[in-house]
């Protein structure tokens, strides 16, 4: 990123290739929208280019790009609220349609009740084990994404994991 | 808190008897970092299973649009500055080793100007011929490099060559089905046209149909088939009608070749 910030645009080219799958999961995993969330990385980008010469260079890109990725996110439903409501509209129509899971990877009975119940939770705190899932549990640099200490971000993934504890084990008993 | 305490707690934890109060305290002494969430069994083990989930991919379009926007971009900042920069020596390598060819060059042209006609043939064709593997050793060494713009140069670099060894047709092709970057791929087929007489460079172009993940290259690949008239891609094409992630509209135009080649 050093490099892109100082004027080598085709390194963001590798970027964009390392990161995009994460980012795309990301999005993916708080709207179970493909086009949005295709368009929201693509801002995120689109915004890690125009922004670039903000990166100071000693903190890790990843962390600064979910930042951005989390503004980005915060910001489209901001702009549109109607917009959003429509959406959680649709993302609640989507709960009970497991056929609109197309574009997901094939997934074995406990994978995808795993994921019904991710799409069951609030979304502070589907968001908050969805980056710690892209920052494979790295708290310190979730807790500098949210602003938060290190330790807020224990308790924060604690609660949301007992959450989606309780509501596996409802789908569980309904299958 | 002792030690003592604390393992109690997690152990009551683990076991589905904690109350809401200790759940609270055991919250707190997560925050003061005295506990971790991994020691609490049950509910790491649903975090890693979390971990390894599948993961939704993104289609291509994401590609096509981030590329378009990074080359706007590309475009629009060179337009609107000039900097003064320092050369770095990966730089100053690559522009001295053009120099030396465009010199070499030189000296091959002159010598074989100022020889009377029927002189040294013999020695005229070794200088060209050097000159001519010093071009094919810089495009190979250019198709190594990180940057897309110095892979771009080294597939024009074969324009300049009237003719070019298998290793510079493998090296093309191998470019174009492995190149992470569209538009090389792109000049690394325009690049291939000019050998299309040659019977395994056609049988090449017909394989690598197959590896081709990128509308663009699919399309160009499919109308230089029709032009050749080259039936024997009529089946790799298909492969491409049945891929589902081939979208739509490539679909029509991959219909529409197929057509005119049966």
């Amino acid at each position: 990123m050093i490099k892109v910030r100082d004027g080598d645009l085709d390194k963001l080219g590798l970027l964009f290739e390392r990161y995009k799958k994460p980012l795309y999961g990301f999005f993916y995993g708080m709207n179970r929208d493909q086009d949005l969330s295709e368009d929201l990385v693509q801002n995120t980008f689109f915004r890690i280019m125009k922004y670039r010469h903000l990166f100071r260079g000693d903190g890790d890109f990843k962390t600064w790009m979910f930042h951005i990725a989390r503004n980005v996110r915060h910001d489209h439903f901001r702009k549109d609220k109607l917009k959003a409501k429509d959406d959680v509209d649709k993302w609640q129509d989507r709960l009970g349609h497991d056929e609109n899971r197309s574009t997901e990877m094939q997934q074995d009975e406990e994978e995808q009740m795993l994921s019904m119940a991710m799409d069951r939770l609030p979304a502070d705190k589907r968001e908050i084990l969805l980056l710690s899932k892209y920052q494979d549990k790295k708290y310190k640099e979730i807790g500098e994404i949210m602003g938060c200490s290190e330790g807020a971000v224990k308790v924060k993934v604690f609660r949301a994991l007992q959450e989606l504890k309780v509501v596996f084990q409802q789908l569980e008993k309904r299958m | 808190m002792e030690k003592w305490e604390i393992e109690k707690l997690i152990a009551r934890f683990n076991e589905g008897v904690a109350d809401p109060s200790e759940v609270k305290l055991l919250e707190q002494w997560m925050e003061e970092g005295a506990v971790e969430p991994t020691q609490l069994r049950e509910l790491d083990q649903m975090h890693d299973r979390l971990l390894k989930s599948a993961e939704a991919l993104p289609s291509l379009r994401l590609d096509d649009s981030f590329y378009s926007m990074l080359a706007q971009e590309k475009k629009e900042t060179a337009k609107s500055r000039f900097r003064f920069q320092w050369p770095d020596w990966n730089m100053l390598f690559t522009r001295l080793a053009f120099a030396v060819v465009l010199i070499a060059a030189g000296f091959a042209g002159g010598y074989f100007l100022q020889r009377p006609a029927g002189g040294d043939t013999p020695d005229v064709k070794r200088l060209t011929q050097e000159v001519s593997d010093l071009k094919e050793m810089m495009m190979l060494s250019l198709l190594e490099k990180e940057s897309a713009t110095e892979r771009l140069r080294a597939v024009s670099l074969t324009n300049d060559m009237p003719e070019v060894s298998a290793k510079v047709t493998n090296a093309l092709f191998e470019t174009l089905n492995n190149d992470e970057n569209v538009n090389v791929r792109l000049a690394a087929l325009e690049a291939l046209k000019p050998y299309v007489q040659d019977g395994n460079v056609r049988k090449m172009l017909v394989r690598s149909i197959g590896k081709q993940d990128s509308p663009l290259v699919q399309v160009e690949l499919a109308t230089l088939m029709v032009e050749l008239q080259e039936k024997k891609s009529v089946k790799e094409l298909r492969k491409l009608l049945e891929n589902e992630s081939t979208p739509s509209e490539i679909k029509t135009k991959i219909k529409e070749s197929i057509q005119v080649l049966i």
